[in-house]
């Protein structure tokens, strides 16, 4: 009998292990893949790495203008996808050592939930007062005929390419879609783009969604495009009422990722549209069942997971705690970077709040200019409520934004007004500072 | 030298007493007798007179807060006196409460640790107060008491800062606030709309946030073109307020309505008031007679002369009547006591002596509480009927109506007479209607003998 059975290793899970480890719960955790789940082996780690490397290159290429000069800059994808390999591993001992430190028994396999708060794993059954799922979600492949070729292939399998592609066809312009045709693009590749909806990144702020196809000069982007077959290199897909056709060696499916919810249909949890239905302490409608991370379908981030997992064992063992998503930081690390966190004006106008906005150029930044030179794109737009001033979001496009955001979340989290931030004092020079300025701009 | 005026101790049983408004500053000079502060305790609010004469140094403490009797409230001296030895003084002497800069706004939050897995709330200085630990007298102040009940906020897990360890009301307050920090948003809404706090909002940490503030403005929304009054509810008015909610929400309470043929108390009290002024008796009242009669009626049913206390009933042997007074800061009960045998006119002067103490302001609070049963009267005022409201824990209260003329057969004939009319309510917790109704019965008989009943 265990205080919990955590079933998956992901961000989710493993968290919740480690939290609950610490104080003192006895934890079961099963994983029937790799330890860190998706995050770690086949998401936000190795994307990140490889996307690295892209970046490195592409500075490297155009470096002259600070002084640099770098001849013979060549890219080694073997080598590149070596160090991401090298990452993965590391990270993932990190996570069986942090097992380990949490006294978390750790069992491989397939855990099949069974009535009475009781889980099969490799014919045996195993007991816990509490159970987290932690799921996770795979990639969804859409009924279109020709997904099945040799030739498309999902996040998960591009990231075992033992070859670099002649040209690539991204399906979805969503951040998986986006950040892969980033770094294939950046590694000199022809990418196209075919999203259904009528701009890509769906979070961010149209008018940085459009500055980011702008700057992604290798791209091409076929927005409100419907992919209609694929046959071989070819893929026929529909815009504006009319088939038209593109070529690709390669093609990558990334339209979006469906929950894990298989073999739990049957077990009397509530689950709507794939998703298991939680409330905001993690609870499933089974007592003592609780759902955390992808499986949920609510923002489907890895840091959502991890501090759901959180949630969930702090109300396991008593402690007040519950989920927010008002303050969800996001970021895409595209080139240029994109993050935010909070309300776009979009947001706020669809659910007709009244709010105010103010945007800033990055080049006015000091550290921005000097390490982007004086034509980089880059804006900073805070979103802030029209009667309160308080801070409802903070849109960022370039630079290092995705290590800006995190500064946002505390602002919306604390619901903090304008007068309040501008007594808050940010590094100088540092891009945060554009933040600042943002607010000042607010009239 | 400076001096220090102390909170004066208002009655045997009050402990300490919360400063309800000042009503000098620091830097004005007062003459001794004049009045500095109003306080209240749980039964009255009272002038405090200055005691030295000087220019008021240093205010201790501020407005809302609870200070132990005897306890040094105001520093007075000569203009730019340095007091700061003394201060340091009275902070080693003053166990427990830390004096104030009256200019200071942030009280001094006592620190309070949770149990559980090690989840430290709030902590600021200086006065310890931990949980789990129960205080060192192992009791609270009726004020800490109230606010506890009425904020769901467990007493046995507080220690307190008042006097030997007693729990105050700030020690409750305080727990209560620490447990919700409110975002400046979300405070600013609530001022503004008037809106509820909840206890837990859904930010970080069980902050409110302005989305957990529900605004049901509590504020009036009407809007007049003649000027409003606003009036805060505090003193004598808050007492009061409190304690009739309390009394209703707590109790079972109905009222009997009856009448007493009033034509021989009238007879008596027209020879009373032509009587020769030697004998002391022209200003015994109608009140006066119906009481005299309802203490007398009372001697022979103790059930009513009780006070109800939960788990137990208290039936007195000796009769403190309350008597409901109209004051012109608000309704207070003087309690004239153990006049279960007294004649008629040494009950009238003694009931004579507390009007005079309370339109002179004189009144203790001693002698505002102690009643076993009330009478209160709106008979003057027109008033028919009506359901006086218990003053808890006594179970049972008279009102007094209006004279009012009523047919009533007599030799074959219908003629008019005067009768009095009553309304009984008392505490159905405590007795049943049937008791109720005889007393009342009792009394009606009582009123119209009440010319025999003097000689008893």
């Amino acid at each position: 009998m265990y205080d919990i059975i955590i079933i998956g290793a992901g961000p989710g899970g493993y968290v919740a292990a480690e939290r609950a480890g610490k104080m003192g719960k006895s934890v079961l955790i099963v994983e029937k893949d790799q330890l860190g789940g998706v995050c770690l082996n086949r998401g936000c780690i190795p994307t990140k790495t490889l996307l690295n490397s892209g970046k490195l290159y592409k500075q490297a290429k155009n470096s002259a203008p600070y002084g640099v000069h770098a001849g013979n800059v060549s890219f080694n994808w073997e080598e590149a996808m070596s160090w991401k390999n090298e990452v993965v591993k590391t990270q993932r001992n990190g996570v069986s050592f942090l097992m380990n430190e949490n006294k978390v028994e750790v069992l491989k396999g397939f855990a099949e939930l069974l009535e009475g708060k009781k889980v099969s794993v490799n014919g045996k059954i195993y007991e816990g007062d509490s159970i987290i799922i932690s799921t996770g979600s795979a990639p969804f492949i859409p009924s279109v005929p020709g997904a099945d070729g040799a030739n498309v292939l999902t996040s998960d399998e591009i990231l075992d390419l033992e070859k670099l592609p002649e040209s690539l066809a991204v399906i979805g312009g969503g951040v998986i879609g986006m950040e892969f045709a980033s770094l294939f693009s950046n590694l000199g590749i022809k990418v196209d783009v075919v999203e259904m909806m009528e701009e890509i990144l769906p979070m961010m702020d149209k008018g940085h969604a459009r500055v980011m196809r702008r700057e992604m000069k290798g791209i091409n982007f076929h927005l409100s495009s419907q992919l209609l077959k694929i046959d071989g290199k070819k893929l026929t897909y529909l815009s504006s009422g009319k088939e038209e056709s593109l070529e690709a060696d390669l093609v990558l499916m990334a339209v979006g990722r469906r929950s894990n919810t298989q073999g739990l249909e049957e077990t009397g949890l509530d689950i709507h549209k794939g998703k298991i239905v939680v409330n905001e302490k993690m609870e499933t409608n089974l007592p003592g069942i609780y759902a955390v991370g992808d499986v949920t379908g609510l923002s489907m981030l890895a840091h959502s997971a991890s501090r759901m997992g959180e949630v969930a064992v702090n109300c396991i063992c008593g402690v007040q705690d519950r989920m927010r998503y008002n303050a969800v930081p996001w970021a895409v690390y595209t080139s240029p970077e994109a993050a935010g966190c909070g309300l776009t004006e979009s947001d706020a106008a669809a659910v007709g709040r009244k709010v105010k906005t103010a945007s800033v150029l990055m080049k006015h930044n000091g550290r921005f200019l000097a390490e982007h030179g004086k034509s980089a794109a880059g804006t900073c737009k805070v979103v802030v409520d029209a009667e309160t001033d308080i801070l409802l979001g903070v849109h960022l496009l370039g630079g290092i934004s995705s290590e800006l955001v995190a500064g946002a979340a505390a602002m919306i989290e604390s619901e903090l007004r304008v007068n309040e931030i501008k007594q808050i004092i940010f590094p100088h020079p540092s891009l945060s500072e554009v933040i600042r300025d943002a607010v000042w701009a607010i009239v | 030298m400076a001096e220090q005026i102390l909170m004066p101790k208002l009655g045997n049983s009050v402990e300490e007493c919360l400063i309800t408004e000042w009503l000098k500053n620091e830097g004005d000079t007062i003459a001794v007798g004049d009045i500095i502060c109003t306080v209240e305790t749980d039964k009255a609010a009272v002038d405090v007179e200055a005691s030295a004469a000087g220019v008021i140094l240093k205010i201790l403490y501020p407005e809302g807060e609870e200070v132990p009797v005897l306890n040094p409230i105001v520093i007075v001296g000569k203009q730019g006196e340095d007091i700061g030895n003394l201060i340091v003084t009275m902070e080693k002497n003053v166990d427990t409460l830390v004096p104030h800069d009256a200019s200071n706004e942030t009280k001094s939050v006592p620190s309070v640790v949770t149990p559980g897995p090690g989840d430290v709330l709030f902590e600021t200085e200086p006065a310890p107060v931990s949980m789990g630990t129960k205080s060192e007298s192992g009791f609270s102040s009726p004020r800490a008491r109230n606010l506890a009940s009425a904020e769901g906020v467990d007493l046995s897990v507080l220690s307190g800062t008042g006097p030997s360890g007693r729990i105050i009301e700030r020690d409750v307050l305080s727990l209560s606030s620490v447990n919700a920090p409110a975002s400046a948003a979300a405070i600013e809404k609530m001022l503004s709309s008037g809106g509820i706090r909840p206890a837990v909002g859904s930010g970080i940490g069980g902050r409110v946030l302005s989305s957990d503030i529900i605004s049901t403005p509590v504020s009036s929304n009407v809007t007049l073109d003649a000027e409003t009054k606003e009036i805060p509810v505090k003193g004598v008015r808050k007492i009061i307020s409190d304690l009739m909610l309390k009394s209703l929400t707590t109790s079972a309470q109905l009222t009997l309505n009856s009448s007493a043929n009033a034509e021989n108390l009238l007879k008596l009290r027209k020879r009373l008031k032509n009587s020769s002024d030697t004998l002391g008796l022209k200003r015994i009242s109608v009140n006066d007679l119906v009481m005299f009669a309802v203490v007398r009626t009372l001697k022979d049913y103790p059930e009513l002369n009780a006070h109800f206390l939960g788990d137990k009933i208290i039936q007195y042997g000796n009769v403190n009547l309350g008597i409901a007074v109209d004051t012109e800061r608000g309704l207070m009960v003087p309690v004239v006591k153990n006049v279960e045998n007294l004649s008629l006119k040494e009950f009238a002067d003694g009931n004579r002596a507390v009007y005079d103490r309370i339109s002179s302001n004189t009144i203790l609070p001693d002698e505002l509480t102690g009643a076993t049963f009330t009478v209160t009267n709106l008979g003057g005022l027109g008033i028919e009927s009506f359901t006086p409201v218990l003053n808890i824990p006594e179970v049972a209260i008279l009102g007094v109506n209006n004279i009012q003329l009523k047919p009533v057969k007599k030799d074959g004939e219908v003629v008019f007479e005067s009768f009095i009319g009553l309304s009984l309510t008392f505490n159905h917790q405590a007795l049943d209607g049937a008791p109720g109704a005889r007393f009342l019965q009792s009394l009606s008989r009582n009123i119209k003998d009440i010319d025999l009943l003097i000689a008893l």
